[in-house]
């Protein structure tokens, strides 16, 4: 159908008349812009033929705060960054400090890490589903996942006492033990969303109108995505079977069978909307999986033995990077040998995921950006930091 | 200019296209739905009491013969990411030799970390379990002592939690 438009274009040349190509604003107040993020459109009628996103509305200086707090100080920043993977933001930073000072974590630690991570990966994907059912229309799938998003952050409330920014996982530990229903509630909440994936495809993802809006939208190409550093479901979309978890194991996760999922096209080509949001319903499964693994063997011990009275790193540098739920999120810490950091620049995924909005949005109509965008899954807490 | 291709792999079978089976499954969930649990709450009536691990806004004790347990150490107010303690410390005949003139908490710069509460030697500054916290002007959130000191008696599910795990 855009090629009759392209035509049309032509013929509207021909016929003697003026066209112009027109710039329309979205954002930064605009609902399926999810946060503070402006989009400069360049249309031509309803085509559009360049995206600019202007962003830093949520700028909160994370990496100049960082080098004046010290290292301890800096983790409930870091919950701040991307907002609804608090835990996994926590785990990379603690992870590279870690490695700095040569700690060894104990297996406890690293087993309640890993379900933490897990449980926030899903609850991560089931706001990025539901938010992105909404923005094309379907309003009832959000309500469910927000529910089933519910029970586990009831785990994390119960296990440290915040339900969106926990503050959870210190440098050599985590802050608190998890109680004692804990193994029974995490294998409950498996066992409520298995149905619930389920209920998402009928309700959601396999919808005929779903389809229409999203299949043979917003093509990434694998070249593309690798080009602009695309990371995470994003790159997994497009078909590139690279997971960090898997490629680059950190903490324990080299000891559980999952599978890496990726886009293959199924509704219309690989790499497109309706990949890369199936790509995150997938790997909710994994991470049962993962989860229902680590509870098998979980073991006992104290979480706390590890945790440095005196954070001072030797001087040096390090880059850690692990698998967010948007995708490689990467610290680079320099220690200068005091006690705050010298330098912490964090790299994250949605920055790099959201830079390839404009290749992957031309040609298309105006509606489908609000497709394609959701689609990106961004947070702006952590492009802006 | 890249020009998507065709919805060629998925073709629309007679009953799709004519998208009413489509909307009866939406509706079939719908329908479930409506006799299910309710998962909502009704908030101002009815109100959700937090676990004992739960983070609210940071309150000093007070003992039971109205005096409180902070000794004006400082070290919340050093350990606070966001800056928003302030102690002045002064003399006291008491035991404890020194109290704290002046405790503040900025509410609007806190953002409940409970670094503070960790670090309190005393056990005098705790995460209380009040969540509703709104203010109709900035000098307002600014909570001297008068808002922050909480008898213990009140303070005691979450003071029995954090013996249970240290
Ligand atoms: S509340 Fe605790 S840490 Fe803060 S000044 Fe008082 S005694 Fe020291
Ligand atoms: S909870 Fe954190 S931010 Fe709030 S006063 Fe205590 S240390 Fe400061």
């Amino acid at each position: 159908m855009l090629d009759n438009t392209l035509t049309t274009r032509e013929e509207i040349r021909d016929l003697g008349l003026r066209t112009e190509e027109m710039v329309l604003n979205m954002g930064p107040q605009h609902p399926s812009t999810h946060g503070v993020l402006r989009l400069e459109l360049v249309l031509e009628g309803e085509i559009i033929r360049k995206v600019i996103p202007h962003i830093g509305y949520l700028h909160r200086c994370f990496e100049k705060h960082a080098e004046n707090e010290s290292y301890t100080q800096v983790i409930p920043y870091t919950d701040r960054l991307d907002y609804l993977a608090s835990i996994n933001n926590n785990h990379g930073y603690a992870l590279g400090i870690e490695r700095l000072m040569g700690i060894e974590v104990p297996e406890r630690v690293e087993f309640i890490r890993v379900i933490m991570a897990e449980l926030q990966r899903i609850a991560s994907h089931l706001v990025a589903i539901g938010t992105y059912g909404m923005d094309i229309g379907a309003f009832t799938p959000f309500l469910y996942c927000f529910r089933d998003r519910e029970h586990i952050l009831d785990v994390f409330e119960k296990t440290c006492g915040a339900r969106l920014l926990y503050n959870y996982i210190w440098i050599g530990g985590v802050s608190h033990d998890v109680y004692p229903d804990f193994v029974k509630d995490v294998a409950d909440i498996v066992k409520i969303l298995r149905p619930t994936i389920k209920e998402l495809n009928d309700l959601l993802n396999y919808n005929k109108i779903f389809i229409d809006r999203t299949a043979n939208i917003g093509i990434l190409p694998a070249d593309v995505a690798i080009n602009f550093g695309c990371t995470g479901p994003m790159l997994r979309g497009s078909g590139v079977d690279f997971d960090l978890r898997r490629d680059d194991p950190y903490s324990i996760y080299d000891r559980f069978e999952w599978e890496v999922q990726v886009g293959k096209g199924e509704m219309g080509t690989v790499g497109d909307c309706w990949d890369r949001h199936m790509v995150r319903v997938w790997e909710m499964e994994e991470s049962c999986k993962i989860i229902e693994q680590a509870l098998e063997s979980f073991p006992e011990g104290d979480v706390q033995s590890a945790i440095p009275r005196r954070v001072r790193p030797p001087k040096g540098e390090i880059y850690v990077r692990v698998e967010n739920p948007r995708g490689e999120l990467g610290y680079y810490i320099i220690s200068d040998g005091t006690g705050t950091p010298f330098r912490v620049k964090g790299r994250a995924p949605g920055f790099s995921n959201l830079s390839v909005i404009n290749e992957i949005s031309k040609g298309y109509m105006v509606a489908d950006v609000v497709a394609i965008l959701g689609s990106i899954d961004i947070v702006l807490g952590e492009i802006d930091r | 200019m890249s020009i998507p291709p065709e919805n060629k792999k998925y073709e629309l079978t007679f009953w799709e296209k004519i998208y009413i089976p489509e909307l009866v499954k939406g509706l079939k969930l719908t329908l479930e739905q409506l006799l299910e649990k309710k998962f909502t709450r009704q908030y101002p009536e009815e109100r959700w009491v937090p676990p004992p691990s739960f983070r609210g806004r940071p309150v000093l004790a007070l003992e039971e013969n109205g005096v409180e347990r902070c000794v004006a150490c400082g070290l919340c107010s050093r350990v606070c990411p966001a800056l928003a303690i302030e102690v002045q410390a002064a003399e006291t005949e008491l035991e404890k030799e020194r109290y704290p003139d002046l405790f503040e908490i900025n509410m609007l710069r806190c953002i409940f970390c409970g670094f503070c509460e960790e670090v309190c030697p005393e056990e005098a500054i705790i995460m209380s379990d009040e969540y509703e916290l709104a203010f109709s002007s900035r000098e307002e959130a600014i909570f001297g002592k008068d808002k922050l000191l909480m008898p213990v008696d009140k303070l005691r599910p979450r003071l029995n939690y954090l013996h249970s795990q240290y």
